[in-house]
């Protein structure tokens, strides 16, 4: 069933996670997803914890989430550093759980209330060691409450943390929004209480810690890439819009695609929501394009990966301090096809 | 279940070193556990990292071994979740009072129902013999060689300014121990068992002690066990303290 309303996109992600079957949200307040936080305590069938920091509140989502309930918890940049170590240790114990980060400009407390693409990698790369997060990036009010639900899903399914970004700009935007409802996928992990589980953050098999075995470690990380890309092939979501005769793709995602919708008559556009691990069908199209021009707000993060994947130089538009600028962008992909960027 | 089946003998000999105090508080607990009839359907235990922290991984009761200093908003998830089951922190000195302190406090203010037992032994034990939050002035440690000028954590003073329960042992009086943990086992609402243990290779070697049981000794002379309950304990004291009425608590923004 579909029905439309008003919405801000922050509130749509609360109203798909209940959707989906959240049980327990724990976070802290932090400008630009709050919101959030409001309006889940809304909720009773929610357990909301305020907490002292956002540390606290992703080990209380792990310790909810062993313990059966599917749990969430929101923040932006700064927030989202310090849960990193956490993430490593849902990924270590495979508890399932979705991070959301509404993106702010950083580095540090930068500027709290304009959004911001800074922490694409710090979601691919942001804990130490070895993972492999899923990670989606919606860029409407609609797809906000359609991919948190879809992020909650693919939680379950791969037992691990999945990160659902979204940016001060798509956060706090209000628009018609159509609330189209997904199939949700329920919990297999039982929850703690029914054996002799040890769920430890050391390198373990099963349940003993093997801190001092190569080989335990090996096959550990394989398990979870393997576990993690298994599930994200399920998950290929991206849209691509091709025009005939255009030798150019621009590729962005989040609050810059919508920018990027202003050129879709002269340019082809590709634009991932599954933005890690990364769309393999990019490689394929990309092959069709002259230039690849990314763009997006940070001063290269995605474009880096792009160019890794592609093997091949791709065009930059950084979009910093909040702005998204039209003229600036067509003056940019001017001098990106003329090769002088 | 008898004492035994709360233990893994698989896992045996523990990763501790001879002479280390956790053997004692976990056997102490496993006791307490079978009083008190938990199993693996009604009690999960939780710990950071360090030393103590490897104790559930010994435990068959379902278990989680988070990050360093974690414990407390893992067993807080949990508990909220689950009410109906017993959650238990066993964690050491540093873990708890040092980079987890803050989640202490904020759970002792909440009253979350959930027992912590913190093994101190005024030491990083794990890491090699760095000063810990517990570590006492003038102790000379690894990263204090002159003699720690630190004033350690006055544990108590923090959980006890939220009227939480409080308690304290040692690994030398070990009926006072299991009395501890069973009163914050049996208690409602968030519960604190602060056990001195020793730690010979990277504390009481430094220091001059020989073995183990001159560590024992020096907790028998030093700590005085109190009679019944009493509102604070001093320094060199040992026991329970009063629960006070939590209507003590006095909202300031009040009419």
């Amino acid at each position: 069933m579909t029905h439309k309303l008003i919405l801000q996109g922050n509130d749509a992600v609360a109203l798909g996670a209940v959707k989906a079957g959240l049980r327990f949200f724990a976070g802290y307040p932090i400008t630009p997803a709050s919101e959030i936080l409001h309006k889940l305590v809304e909720f009773p069938e929610v357990k909301v914890l305020q907490m002292e920091d956002e540390i606290a509140s992703i080990n209380a989502c792990v310790g909810a989430s062993l313990a059966g309930a599917k749990a969430m918890t929101a923040t932006s940049g700064p927030g989202f550093s310090l849960m990193q170590e956490g993430i490593g240790l849902a990924h270590m114990v495979e508890a399932p759980l979705v991070v959301v980060n509404v993106q702010r400009v950083g580095p540090s407390t930068g500027m709290p209330t304009f959004g911001s693409q800074g922490d694409l990698l710090q979601c691919r790369y942001g804990s130490h060691g070895d993972y492999f997060s899923i990670v989606f990036y919606p860029n409407s009010v609609s797809e906000l409450y359609r991919y948190t639900m879809e992020a909650m899903n693919a939680a379950e399914e791969s037992l691990s943390p999945v990160i659902l970004l979204s940016d001060g700009i798509i956060g706090h935007l209000s628009e018609t929004a159509e609330l189209e409802d997904v199939t949700i996928k329920e919990r297999s992990l039982k929850p703690l209480g029914h054996g002799n589980r040890h769920f430890t953050s050391l390198t373990h098999t099963g349940s003993y810690p093997k801190a001092t075995a190569p080989s335990a470690h090996q096959e550990l990380i394989a398990g979870l890439a393997k576990k993690t890309a298994d599930v994200a092939r399920r998950y290929v979501r991206y849209e691509y819009l091709p025009v005939k005769g255009s030798h150019t793709l621009l590729i962005a995602f989040g609050a810059v695609s919508r920018a990027a919708y202003h050129f879709k008559d002269h340019f082809s556009i590709f634009r991932p929501v599954r933005i890690f691990p990364m769309i393999e069908d990019l490689k394929e199209i990309a092959r069709r394009y002259k230039t690849v021009i990314v763009m997006e707000m940070n001063a290269g993060q995605y474009t880096l990966l792009v160019e890794a994947l592609l093997h091949r130089p791709v065009g930059f538009i950084p979009l910093l301090g909040g702005a998204i600028n039209l003229e600036y962008i067509k003056e940019r992909i001017k001098k990106c096809l003329s090769g002088t960027t | 279940m008898s004492v035994r089946n709360y233990l893994r003998p698989e896992r045996l000999p523990t990763y501790w070193c001879p002479g280390c105090g956790d053997g004692l508080v976990i056997t102490s607990m496993a006791e307490v556990f079978e009083e008190l009839h938990c199993d693996e359907k009604n009690t999960v235990l939780v710990s950071g990292i360090g030393c103590a922290a490897r104790a559930p991984g010994y435990f068959t009761l379902e278990s989680v071994h988070g990050l360093h200093g974690r414990a407390v908003p893992i067993a807080e998830g949990i508990k909220i979740v689950r009410p109906e089951l017993n959650v238990v922190i066993i964690s050491g000195d540093g873990d708890l009072l040092g980079i987890g302190l803050n989640h202490l406090i904020h759970a002792s203010r909440r009253d979350t129902d959930i027992k912590v037992i913190c093994i101190d032994n005024q030491i990083y034990g794990m890491t090699g013999g760095q000063k810990s939050p517990t570590t006492a002035l003038g102790v000379k440690t690894l990263t204090s060689p002159e003699g720690n000028t630190d004033r350690p954590v006055d544990c108590q003073a923090l959980i006890k300014a939220h009227n939480s329960f409080y308690a304290r042992a040692t690994t030398f009086h070990l009926p006072l121990l299991k009395k501890a943990i069973r009163a914050a086992m049996e208690h409602r609402g968030f519960a604190m068992v602060d056990v001195r243990s020793q730690c010979p290779v990277n504390y009481g070697r430094r220091l001059g002690y020989r073995n183990a049981y001159e560590m024992l000794m020096h907790f028998k002379q030093h700590y005085k066990p109190v009679k019944g309950v009493v509102d604070r304990l001093a320094h060199d004291e040992i026991g329970i303290t009063s629960e006070n009425p939590k209507s003590q608590i006095q909202n300031p923004n009040s009419a």
